[in-house]
């Protein structure tokens, strides 16, 4: 009986799908006309219907497909760098000793553009830096495209996925009306990054050039923290990539936080980013709650339009993954998007991405795509509470075993959304953060090569030579670049290392144990908790985090700590490749603070600690 | 005596774990080869295993007179798990474990036969199946780790666990306002059944259509029922 009433409860959940027959068939044409819909595959037809509502794209034929076309050469081709290009991106390339123009700049031959128009349902995309076309195409228009003359290789894109994009926590309305706790974090993530130092420097990113591609910008035309931008006319261009058009503020509010997190204000002037003197290049690649595959090629022609018109940074706070790929294709070489961030560094520019949030998640963990590029400087999430890896942050290496994340930044934050202000978490907002940290540096060293920029952002990290697969090279500190020599200089040995029977262990010098006391702050709470517990919210995939709310009444979920990052000790064990095997973050109590038993060196392993911005190194051999 | 020292050792030994212990609260802890394990289990990994529901209207009439049914009520509703083992992107084999219950809701016409030419104010044939679903499956497009597109092959078999005749009679009998009977452990129907399909999906939706190969009822029994329809045609959500 039970079963029965189960299963009744059951089928009325599925009354939806009765109403769609209701809809689609009269009974008696249902009936007599079942046999030849299904003969005919329009079954198919109608679920794919179903699977492709409200996303707008051109009408594939059946059993049409994306194949990516790449032609031979540029024969021929005529191109004006002085008029194709903006006057900052020529300035760009100047700066960067990259010539006027390469290959990759001149315009793909209309003659082979045309041809294979011809034979096609659509061209998607046409594009002169992988000198290629994407476009629409049934398996047997892709043969025919395969025959004509110039092309070199038609490979077929992956197909769109139809699965609905989660959507974790309802959508909180943003406030104008913020607590201590909220003032306090907004100042926070810009000190934690030396904000201060290169406020007194006068670096605001003023004369650099950033673009931002994300799911919308939403109210960023009007909101309150970004007047002074629409005051000295900031944003210089702006393009929807989805929806061809110039209008960019709709699809979201992602995009709105994320400009913020580089140059929004707050009503006091508390700036929530570090560059609000940057210009900034506004591009939609993506669409909130879905993934598709168009959305790749729209990141590449948004690429080329911030080249062209001199981005000198592209901040992404987007990636892709388990829709699209395995995590053991996060090689910087598989995706579309990662070779074209590649290019987009060779072009001079610093792309800035996000690592991803998916630390959490067990069956993906890593970093997603374009974060995974060589070139591109991966950002990973700190907690403000403990200065430590935030949960949900993604870890490295890559599928090759490069470093990822390169360096880190707050993975909460008080960001500017429509009506107001809220507080929101993602390494969407890290990376921001650390896009506006680097236009600072590019306005000190304005001709600093863009892999100089960013070995340099590496090495301001604030644990740099030490680094690990949470945190890269830590967070970066202001201060290595305006105090230049003074924190270049060698730092005294905080630690040994002492040899005993079976064991190495790690002692911290005595003139290194020294716990300063902590200062009070002016008000409790101030120094709340800003994360939440992450059981309780966890954080959505890239570019659809949404703001979570104050909790007044909730416990703090892990210890609270100042405005200073406390010092932990980092040890961890790399192999003879340089991979790291192993790693660790202790909490320091006492000063025999580590012991590794020798057994776990294997030859060739090296035992790394890192104290106090001290690192040193035991050979087990 | 000699116990004394070991005694002392011991507890040393007890005390410097307990210091080293105390001196290695760990805030965080990774292992990269841990960390980056390839899975073997996911949507498009080598196995995969999910539950389902579906919902598959009788399709089509009965093989003679005297059996009308009312569309959509009779239909197929099941409750299973999918086994998916990977062969490579683009092709898989599984098998489908599930319960099915299968309604033939009966039009109350005036050539009735089936079970009794008696008319009824609803009545329904219903079967209880248990069945087991082997399937090949082509998938389309290059794709992560999601099901995707895909066209599955399948074949069925079920064993018939459960039969029931119910109809109700309004007004009931002896004054009520209604009588409901059942009548279970139809001799009439087959214990065993079997066929084919063919589905088409995407992620966890799928169209499904199943035609049946054997017939519904026993030897002797097919002499007086006309056979019942034959295909059934619907949609299924996978639970994942």
């Amino acid at each position: 009986m039970l079963t029965f009433t189960v299963l009744r409860a059951i089928s009325r959940t599925l009354w939806g799908f009765y109403l769609v027959y209701t809809l689609l068939f009269s009974i008696r044409l249902y009936q007599s006309a079942l046999s030849i819909l299904v003969r005919q595959g329009l079954l198919v037809g109608i679920l794919l219907i179903v699977g492709h509502t409200g996303v707008a794209q051109p009408a594939p034929c059946a059993g049409s497909g994306r194949f990516w076309v790449v032609f031979t050469d540029k024969k021929g081709q005529q191109f004006s760098p002085t008029h194709y290009f903006a006057p900052q991106a020529l300035a760009r390339r100047q700066r960067q000793h990259l010539p006027i123009a390469d290959s990759t700049d001149f315009p793909v031959r209309p003659a082979y553009v045309a041809s294979v128009q011809q034979q096609v349902s659509s061209v998607l995309l046409v594009s002169r830096w992988f000198n290629a076309v994407a476009c629409q195409a049934t398996p047997a228009q892709a043969a025919s495209v395969r025959l004509l003359p110039g092309v070199r290789s038609v490979e077929a894109l992956p197909e769109a996925a139809l699965l609905p994009a989660e959507r974790l926590v309802e959508d909180q309305g943003a406030s104008m009306t913020l607590s201590a706790t909220d003032r306090q974090l907004a100042r926070r993530q810009t000190l934690s990054l030396g904000g201060r130092e290169f406020q007194v420097a006068r670096l605001t990113g003023q004369g650099v050039r950033i673009a931002i591609f994300d799911v919308g910008f939403n109210g960023a035309d009007q909101h309150v923290a970004f007047a002074h931008l629409r005051q000295r006319k900031a944003i210089v261009g702006t393009y929807d990539f989805l929806k061809h058009s110039p209008n960019v503020y709709q699809g979201g509010t992602h995009g709105t936080e994320v400009l913020s997190c580089i140059a929004g204000r707050l009503p006091d002037s508390t700036y929530l980013g570090l560059a609000p003197q940057a210009e900034f290049l506004l591009a939609r690649t993506e669409q909130m709650y879905r993934e598709r595959y168009a959305e790749e090629l729209a990141w590449l022609a948004a690429a080329e339009w911030a080249d062209r018109n001199g981005a000198d940074i592209i901040n992404s706070s987007l990636g892709y993954t388990t829709r699209r790929y395995f995590p053991e294709q996060m090689n910087g070489r598989t995706s579309l998007v990662a070779r074209a961030a590649e290019l987009a560094v060779r072009k001079g520019i610093l792309v800035v991405n996000a690592a991803g949030n998916d630390g959490d998640d067990r069956q993906w963990r890593t970093v997603g795509t374009p974060a995974d590029g060589d070139s591109v400087l991966a950002v990973g999430g700190i907690d403000p509470d403990t200065y430590l890896h935030i949960d949900f942050s993604s870890y490295g290496p890559t599928a090759d075993k490069r470093l990822k994340p390169n360096v880190a930044a707050f993975g909460t934050v008080m960001a500017a959304a429509p009506g107001g202000y809220v507080r929101t978490q993602g390494t969407s907002f890290s990376s921001p953060l650390m896009a506006g940290f680097a236009a600072c540096v590019l306005q000190q060293q304005r001709n600093l090569p863009v892999m100089t920029l960013f070995r340099q952002l590496q090495e301001a990290g604030s644990l740099y030579p030490y680094f690990d697969y949470a945190h890269g090279y830590g967070m970066p500190r202001a201060a290595f670049f305006t105090r230049g020599a003074n924190v270049k200089a060698p730092v005294k040995p905080s630690f040994d290392f002492v040899r005993q029977d079976s064991a190495v262990a790690v002692i911290i010098r005595p003139e290194a144990a020294f716990i300063p006391a902590r200062t009070l702050p002016l008000y409790a709470d101030s120094v709340r908790a800003v994360t939440p517990d992450q059981a309780a919210a966890p954080v959505a995939k890239l570019g659809q985090e949404e703001p979570h709310p104050e909790t007044p009444d909730a416990p703090d979920p892990d210890p609270v700590l100042g405005p200073v990052p406390p010092d932990y000790l980092y040890w961890q064990i790399l192999d003879a490749a340089g991979v790291v095997r192993r790693y660790q973050v202790l909490e320091v109590t006492q000063r025999a603070v580590l012991r590794v038993p020798l057994r776990r060196l294997r030859s060739g392993d090296v035992l790394r600690v890192h104290y106090r911005g001290f690192t040193h190194v035991y050979s087990a051999s | 005596m000699r116990i004394l020292p070991a005694a002392f050792i011991a507890a040393l030994a007890l005390t410097g774990a307990a210091r080293q212990s105390a001196a290695q609260r760990v805030l965080l802890r990774s292992t990269t080869s841990l960390d980056t394990v390839r899975s073997s289990y996911g949507p498009n990994r080598a196995f995969f295993r999910h539950m389902y529901l579906s919902y598959l209207p009788i399709v089509g009439s009965a093989g003679g007179p005297g059996a009308e049914f009312r569309p959509f009520k009779s239909a197929e509703f099941s409750l299973g798990v999918r086994h998916k083992y990977r062969l490579s992107n683009t092709t898989a084999l599984g098998f489908d474990l599930r319960y099915t219950r299968l309604n033939y809701s009966l039009a109350q016409t005036d050539d009735k036969v089936l079970p009794t030419p008696d008319k009824h104010h609803s009545e329904a044939l219903v079967l209880h199946n248990l069945i087991a679903e082997p399937y090949v499956r082509l998938n389309f497009g290059r794709r992560g780790n999601v099901v995707g597109h895909y066209f599955d092959l399948l074949g069925w078999a079920g064993w018939v666990a459960g039969t029931v005749h119910t109809y109700e009679d309004r007004p009931g009998a002896r004054g009520a306002s209604r009588t409901v009977v059942h009548e279970r452990g139809l001799t009439y129907v087959r214990r065993w059944s079997a066929g084919v399909g063919a589905r088409i999906g995407s992620n966890r939706y799928a169209a499904v259509v199943r035609y049946r190969l054997t017939d519904t009822f026993t030897k002797a029994a097919s002499a007086t029922y006309p056979d019942l329809p034959r295909w059934s045609a619907g949609l299924e959500l996978g639970l994942f």
